[in-house]
């Protein structure tokens, strides 16, 4: 067991090896609790696909002693929330509530991460809504880019290449006794849990060893291991065909880099200056406001504990498919060729400090931040540090990412639409 | 305690609301112009959103490209939107950096330059958005039930505007309603932040007290007469799935039948989060119409809502259906649960409850000043800022007579709109 206060924010190491992060915020007599299993798609087999997702959205439908509707009817009543969810590399939960209601929202958490009950008739009812949900993705445009977009890059069996939501024969196929199964990787030892709002620190610390000491999973625990894709070598495109469209969704996309790369920041600034800062950074200076041809044009970039994709997309008239491409590649191959302005470095570097202080305002906001600094170990101190961090990001480092992770000759593209 | 707002009008007839919050060293600045599609007339259907796209590009003083770049230099977020009776922008900034937000909304308030080439290419990303929309069967179906809902209302319209009226419009009309909406008199400015108030409204008036006031604003729309029959409409094309969406012409939010509505709506499916911007619970699973509709498997989802609107507007429920179930039945337990509350009202359990979760969702809205001040200057933009605290006196006043009253008096046939996507086979 130990404590370490860091200023504001408590971490404190249950027995069984769950991690607590605590803080107090009393700005507004709420409670924000957010957290996580690093299990998830990863884990899973593809012809499984949409396990982890299933298993997460099943805690809520009866957990301990009580049914999803005396759950929903308990926390609902009071106007609090919990939640839990999946995806590829972590298994989400959350609560919400007024101060005073917090432990009861412990006490439905513990329950639902240890206690899941999942009982047939609910795991039933919620295989229908995941197939209308699935239906209604295989007919939305930017899921079915971004899809294919990233079944190009990662290769069969790579967790990347397939949904975490899984397709509708993998979610048809799978079996109350495998969502069971895949609760007993969810483990003490990959476990976080942020608790933020007007409350006693201490008291929380007391309760949360309260409500997780039984806890205890013989098994070890197995984390997600990502693998790194191999390198793209040409250009692969494909077009997928949707009757009754109307817009094109286009993603052009290659492979980007893991947290824990030591250019993270540099990438991290660099897709801000390509893609974001602003309108849309340069993508969008160009595309929509320079040319009009999209609402909307941005590039993200997806670097977590396995190294996702970095991709540009746009919502285009099939008519301006081409000429879209056209221009985001000529963005890309300027930027490439000649790095970043010093102001665009300047202005970036001010947005990310400055901004601090507002992702930090709410509780979910600091919760949200506390769950990411433990899952890449960035250390109780990281808020403080993050300035210098960012102050010390210079142009060759942000040139550099920019050449070394970004392409023109070797990349995939996915346009779906009206086609 | 949360501090208590100070209202101050300026001279030229602008409201500014000022509110400390210190919690966090950050600030709020908002805009509100109380003019929307409600303010269009046939023609020029989204004019307003399109005036709110143009006050992004470009004056003297913040040429087109800047503001963005100012603003994130700065380390804050800024945006703007447009709905059927207003218009906002937003800047939320690190506090001692909020005079940003002034400049850029004083500024723009009266010398945005709508240059003809900015206009064009403009025309463009609107059309792009409105096809974005277009791509979704759910936005069929609600802008055949609004149209058919709407006979004279410009809430008939879509507030993107219809496509022949967006290639059509001019700059002289866009610059047309921006100098007729743009005015002091027509805006409010909220402010809510970690600042000292006194000297905050003193750096407001400095930014506004100069602006001139604008001249007397058009006539309000005409009234939508009252409905005498149900109407019906029937959209088929491809799509994932069937949907329904009913709506029933209701009053708007200064009716005294507005905090009953309200209850109804949270009896059917959840007190909402009274923000647009995220931060609350859901509350629907434990209402109505998810164990009627979602737990029996007749839908995936089920939802119904009521928002403040100044003149009549529409209380909806909707669902979607799951595979294999026929859109009918989806409508008929739709207005089954209407039915009920119409001949046995709700339970005492249910009015507390919705009591409670209005505290937690307005606790919710007030950790973030983004927050605070879009609850005000949407109050004021549609009746009083007051309301913010006034509605849950209203909402703890409500009777379960009262939700059953307001259930008979508007939930009926004849004030209703019943629209049904049908999924056709895939060309």
């Amino acid at each position: 067991m130990s404590y370490t206060d860091s200023g504001a924010a408590l971490r404190h190491v249950l027995p069984n090896g769950m991690v607590a992060l605590i803080r107090r915020n009393p700005g507004a007599p709420t409670v924000s609790v957010r957290g996580e299993v690093r299990v998830g798609a990863a884990l899973e087999p593809s012809e499984r696909g949409g396990l982890a997702v299933f298993t997460g959205a099943t805690l809520t439908r009866g957990a301990g002693e009580r049914s999803f509707q005396q759950i929903v009817a308990e926390t609902e009543g009071r106007g609090c929330s919990v939640s839990a969810g999946g995806g590829t590399q972590a298994s989400g939960f959350a609560g919400k509530a007024l101060a005073e209601d917090l432990p009861l929202i412990l006490e439905v958490l513990a329950d639902m991460l240890i206690r899941p009950t999942f009982p047939a008739v609910e795991v039933e009812r919620l295989r229908g809504q995941f197939l209308t949900g699935l239906r209604e993705s295989e007919q939305d445009t930017g899921y079915r880019a971004s899809m294919a977009a990233q079944a190009m890059l990662y290769p069969p069996g790579h967790p990347f290449s397939r949904p975490s939501s899984g397709s509708l024969a993998s979610v048809a196929a799978i079996s109350r006794d495998d969502l069971v199964c895949f609760h007993r990787r969810y483990h003490p030892a990959l476990t976080s849990i942020a608790v933020v709002g007007d409350i006693d620190p201490p008291a929380v610390v007391a309760e949360l060893e309260r409500r997780f000491a039984d806890w205890q999973v013989a098994a070890a625990p197995e984390a997600v291991h990502i693998s790194d894709a191999p390198p793209l070598d040409c250009i692969q495109r494909r077009t997928i065909s949707m009757p009754g469209k109307v817009q094109s969704d286009l993603i052009w996309a290659v492979h980007g880099l893991r947290r824990a790369a030591p250019d993270y920041y540099g990438a991290m600034i660099a897709n801000m200056i390509l893609g974001q800062i602003g309108m849309g950074g340069r993508l969008g200076e160009q595309v929509r406001e320079e040319q009009g041809m999209a609402y909307y044009c941005y590039s993200d970039i997806d670097a977590d504990l396995g190294a996702g994709p970095w991709m540009a997309a746009a919502g285009v008239s099939p008519e301006n498919v081409e000429p879209a491409v056209e221009a985001i590649l000529a963005e890309i191959e300027q930027f490439r060729a000649e790095g970043p302005t010093d102001e665009e470095i300047d202005d970036a570097r001010a947005y990310l400090t400055g901004s601090l202080v507002i992702g930090l305002e709410t509780s979910d906001g600091i919760a949200s931040s506390l769950i990411g600094i433990e899952r890449h170990g960035l250390g109780a101190d990281y808020i403080t540090r993050y300035p210098a961090i960012i102050a010390a990001v210079d142009r060759e480092q942000v040139a550099a990412a920019a050449q070394k992770y970004l392409s023109t000759e070797s990349y995939v593209l996915a346009v779906a639409g009206p086609g | 305690m949360s501090n208590p707002v100070i209202a101050h009008t300026l001279p030229n007839g602008m409201l500014v609301l000022l509110k400390e919050a210190r919690s966090a060293p950050v600030a709020t600045s908002w805009i509100w112009y109380r003019v929307g599609s409600r303010n269009e007339t046939p023609g020029r259907t989204g004019v307003s959103h399109w005036v709110e796209h143009m006050l992004f590009k470009g004056t003297p003083q913040i040429p087109v490209g800047q503001l963005d770049r100012l603003v994130a230099r700065n380390g804050g977020v800024f945006n703007g939107f447009t709905w059927i009776d207003y218009t906002a922008y937003y800047e939320t900034l690190p506090a001692d950096r909020i005079a940003l937000g002034l400049q850029i909304e004083s500024d723009r308030m009266v010398n945005a330059l709508f240059e003809e080439a900015e206009v064009a290419s403009e025309r463009t990303v609107i059309i792009s958005e409105l096809e974005g929309y277009a791509n979704e069967p759910e936005t069929w179906l609600d802008e055949a039930v609004k149209d058919a809902a709407f006979t004279r209302h410009p809430y008939r319209h879509p507030v993107i505007g219809y496509r022949a009226d967006l290639e059509a419009m001019t700059r002289a009309d866009l610059y047309d309603h921006y100098q007729t909406f743009y005015m002091p008199n027509n805006a409010v400015l909220v402010l809510v932040g970690d600042f000292d108030p006194d000297a905050m409204l003193r750096m407001a008036e400095a930014s506004f007290a100069d602006l001139p006031a604008g001249p007397s604003l058009p006539p309000a729309p005409a009234a939508e007469p009252p409905p005498q029959a149900e109407r019906r409409v029937t959209v088929r094309r491809p799509g994932p799935a069937a949907y329904v969406q009913i709506g029933y012409l209701a009053p708007g939010c200064r009716s005294p039948d507005f905090a009953p509505l309200a209850i109804l709506d949270a009896a059917l499916s959840g007190a909402k989060s009274l923000t647009f911007m995220g931060g609350g619970t859901q509350t629907n699973r434990s209402a109505r119409l998810y164990p009627a509709l979602v737990e029996r498997g007749l839908a995936a989802s089920a939802w119904s809502s009521i928002s403040p609107s100044r003149d009549p507007y529409l209380f909806e429920l909707g669902a979607t259906a799951s595979e294999g179930v026929d859109p009918a039945a989806i409508e008929a337990a739709l207005v089954a649960e209407v039915t009920k509350i119409q001949q046995d009202g709700i339970a005492e359990s249910e009015l507390s409850r919705t009591r409670k979760q209005m505290r937690a969702q307005v606790a919710y809205g007030g950790e973030s000043v983004t927050n605070q001040a879009m609850q005000l200057g949407m109050w004021e933009a549609l009746d009083s800022y007051r309301r913010v605290d006034t509605l849950l006196d209203e909402l703890a006043a409500v009777s379960a007579e009262d939700v059953r009253r307001v259930a008979q008096r508007y939930l009926t046939e004849s004030r209703r709109t019943v629209g049904q996507f049908i999924p056709t086979e895939e060309a």
